[in-house]
């Protein structure tokens, strides 16, 4: 069942000269999971508020359930207001920092008729502990300054579950978090999904997180308002079919010295390629053809339609679009060595995480003992 | 145009002393039984021509480690005992005029944010041309110091004639950075250090500034010191590595011990662990469990037990000591460097480790 659909939009805002969104569409059914990834300024930010009802699109049409979200009123529309719902990237400025944890999950459950005075106490106790957060009626009297960052985005995110919602915008949901929270706060939104079937849009730059977020689901890359490209996760990730996705791919720092080595002396070189990364978009032809390093003369002159990747041997999943007109000819990532591929490993990075003892110091007492 | 390090040398430096020392640092906030150590007893050595990485999450005191380095360090902090030592000479001893002589034209540093540090009302070129003006002595001309800016834009790509007559307001956030780390180096520092300098670009301007970052350690000589929570961005840039927890170091070593098979610390280990990676499909990703300590309530004996899975009662009531082995990797747990403390003395002794810190027999 489609419960999101975005069809054909596109979108200006008064102070900018052209649009944020250029015939956008996107479709996310009932429990999927689909990530928006790009670079600052490419619009995902603008989708999440366009989705969320937010923000009302120039042209085109946002329907949720079969619906224009713009046209809905009265009972229905405060329906559609419970159902999609937003945690926002900075959880220290979108917490009210007067009211207290209770008040400010208790009027959300009131209005939509979730809790009645009597029992709104015990249900957000529920909320919170669905959450990982204390819950005590003493924690429901703190207020967002008292709690840590992991905690504040906790709390968001109960703000949002507390409404049972169908489908929830996350907008950069862990980019302001410690390094050893996000994958605590992702296994939340993925407990969310797996229980409840809430579909989610994830809006990120960081593809290791959108990785592990999306799996099963898809992945949607943007360039200047445009989708370039979108497909199953792991497919996008391990075989781009648009060159954006594949420069985005690997300009990604990998936690592999000799790895990073190797690209070093590859590019000193090739020479110059660095330029490339970032270059102002084309507003004639294809969008990212002032970046493309496969760039021919007719991209220079023909938009490139959003359609089915063409392979040789036909593997590509239905549903993996790329916008390039040489969609078939992108050549395989470097310096991204997936697992099992073997790739460039000699000084004893690990995969899986398994230990190579490597001699000497490379022995692993902690690993012993663990085992 | 290109300055290199023997420019640089001055007379009464001691040539053979480390770049950069710091011994056994603590840096405290307030006084009394309500101050905060926000750095403990902290001891590393940075040679010239390193890139040196300091990394840990929020609060584990890595900024603070870095401001210390230049002795800015804001109040009410203070370096409430040990000693920053810049080519051999104590910077915390050093008169107050000549440490300001010191920062700027040897010692340089890139704060967090650096894309908020313009003058929104003044041109880019106009607060260079104060610069130049503050420190009259390091260019024969403004002109001299002018051209070398350029230089500096054209090895950071950007347009120098078009970034001399903007305002911030009309640079990208990746744009005002590279400005940043280009002020930061006009008077030809030896050493730089950088805040956070990747944290909020998006991957491909994360990418030009690690790429610019080389560039520019390779064509000035420049030693780099950065502070990141960002161990990918580590790994491809930093030559060593030093991880702190809580306030404290718990492991240092060079890049490819943290990476590869040399790490030891269980932190380190969770931490490198805890990354979701685009390489591989989430089965290999742990977090950790807990948060990180309050620094005004620390458990008692190592700082990381209540969350290491390898803790012993041991580890909960004494601190671990700072080990180092033979190349002076060092790691303070008491479980995995059982049996190593034999060797790290002899290491420490003799002198032959350069990086071996003393921190180990100090605590």
């Amino acid at each position: 069942m489609t419960l999101l659909e975005v069809q054909h939009v596109t979108h200006s805002y008064p102070t900018s000269p052209r649009p944020v969104l250029r015939d956008v569409s996107l479709e996310v059914v009932a429990g999927d999971v689909v990530a928006v990834v790009g670079e600052s300024g490419c619009g995902k930010t603008t989708m999440g508020r366009l989705i969320a009802g937010l923000t009302e699109p120039s042209q085109g049409k946002v329907a949720f359930d079969g619906s224009d979200i713009w046209s809905l009123k009265g009972r229905a529309k405060k329906d559609w207001r419970r159902r999609v719902q937003l945690v926002h990237q900075d959880p220290y400025g979108s917490l009210n920092p007067g009211l207290t944890l209770g008040s400010t999950l208790a009027p959300g459950m009131l209005y939509h008729k979730l809790a009645t005075p009597r029992t709104v106490d015990q249900a957000m106790l529920e909320v919170l502990e669905q959450v990982g957060l204390d819950p005590t009626k003493e924690f429901l009297q703190r207020y967002p300054h008292q709690l840590s960052g992991g905690q504040r985005q906790r709390l968001s995110i109960a703000r949002a579950i507390s409404l049972r919602p169908d489908l929830v915008v996350a907008d950069e949901v862990t980019s302001m978090l410690d390094v050893s929270m996000r994958v605590a706060i992702l296994d939340l939104l993925l407990k969310f999904r797996a229980e409840r079937g809430i579909g989610f849009v994830f809006i990120s730059h960081d593809f290791g997180v959108v990785r592990y977020f999306t799996q099963g689901g898809r992945i949607a890359v943007m360039f200047f308002g445009s989708i370039v490209e979108v497909g199953p996760t792991d497919e996008v990730v391990t075989a781009p079919k648009h060159p954006y996705t594949q420069m985005l791919l690997q300009a990604i720092p990998v936690p592999n010295p000799a790895l990073a080595r190797q690209r070093e002396a590859e590019e000193a070189a090739a020479g110059g390629e660095t330029e490339r990364l970032i270059g102002e978009p084309s507003w004639t032809g294809c969008v990212f053809a002032n970046r493309c390093p496969l760039v021919q003369d007719v991209c220079r002159t023909t938009p490139p339609p959003l359609q089915q990747v063409k392979t040789d041997d036909g593997t590509a999943t239905q549903g993996h679009q790329a916008a390039c007109h040489f969609s078939d000819r992108i050549p395989p990532l470097r310096y991204l060595a997936h697992e099992g591929d073997g790739a460039s490993n000699q000084n004893g990075a690990r995969q899986n995480g398994v230990h190579e003892s490597a001699g000497g110091s490379g022995s692993h007492p902690a690993q012993a003992s663990v085992g | 145009m290109t300055a290199t390090l023997t420019d640089r040398r001055r007379a009464g430096d001691d040539p053979s002393a480390p770049l950069l020392e710091v011994d056994d640092l603590t840096v405290a906030f307030g006084d009394g039984p309500g101050s905060v150590r926000a750095v403990e007893n902290v001891s590393l050595s940075v040679g010239t021509g390193e890139i040196y990485a300091l990394v840990g999450e929020s609060g584990c005191g890595k900024s603070t480690l870095g401001y210390s380095l230049l002795g800015i360090v804001p109040p009410p902090g203070r370096i409430a005992g040990g000693d920053v030592r810049f080519r051999g000479r104590s910077t915390t001893a050093m008169p107050k005029n000549e440490l300001n002589g010191l920062r700027g034209s040897e010692l340089s540093m890139v704060f967090q944010g650096a894309m908020n540090a313009f003058n929104p009302v003044l041109t880019i070129g106009t607060q260079v041309e104060h610069i130049l003006a503050a420190h009259p002595g390091r260019f024969s001309s403004d002109e001299e110091g002018k051209a070398y800016f350029e230089h500096l834009l054209e090895l950071v790509q950007l347009p120098p004639e078009r970034i001399w007559k903007s305002f911030e307001s009309q640079l990208s956030g990746g744009m005002k950075q590279r400005v940043a780390i280009a002020v930061a180096l006009l008077l030809k520092p030896s050493l730089v250090v950088l805040d956070e300098p990747t944290t909020a670009l998006d991957v491909l301007n994360q990418r030009l500034v690690i790429d610019i970052l080389k560039e520019l350690h390779r064509e000035l000589g420049v030693t780099i010191i950065f502070v990141t929570h960002d161990l990918a961005v580590v790994a491809e840039l930093a030559t060593r590595v030093a991880v702190m927890y809580a306030g404290r170091l718990v492991e240092s070593g060079t890049v490819d011990e943290i990476f590869g098979a040399g790490r030891r610390h269980p932190y380190v280990e969770a931490l490198i662990n805890a990354i979701p990676s685009v390489l591989d499909s989430g089965l290999r990703v742990k977090p950790i469990g807990g948060s990180v300590p309050n620094l005004a309530r620390l458990p008692q004996g190592c700082r990381f037990a209540p969350r290491c899975s390898l803790a012993e009662d041991l580890c909960r009531s004494t601190e671990p000591p700072l080990v180092g082995d033979a190349v002076g990797h060092l790691v303070s747990c008491h479980v995995v460097n059982r049996g190593l403390d034999g060797d790290a003395a002899g290491a420490d002794s003799n002198g032959t480790a350069p990086h071996a810190d003393r921190e180990g027999a100090a605590s």
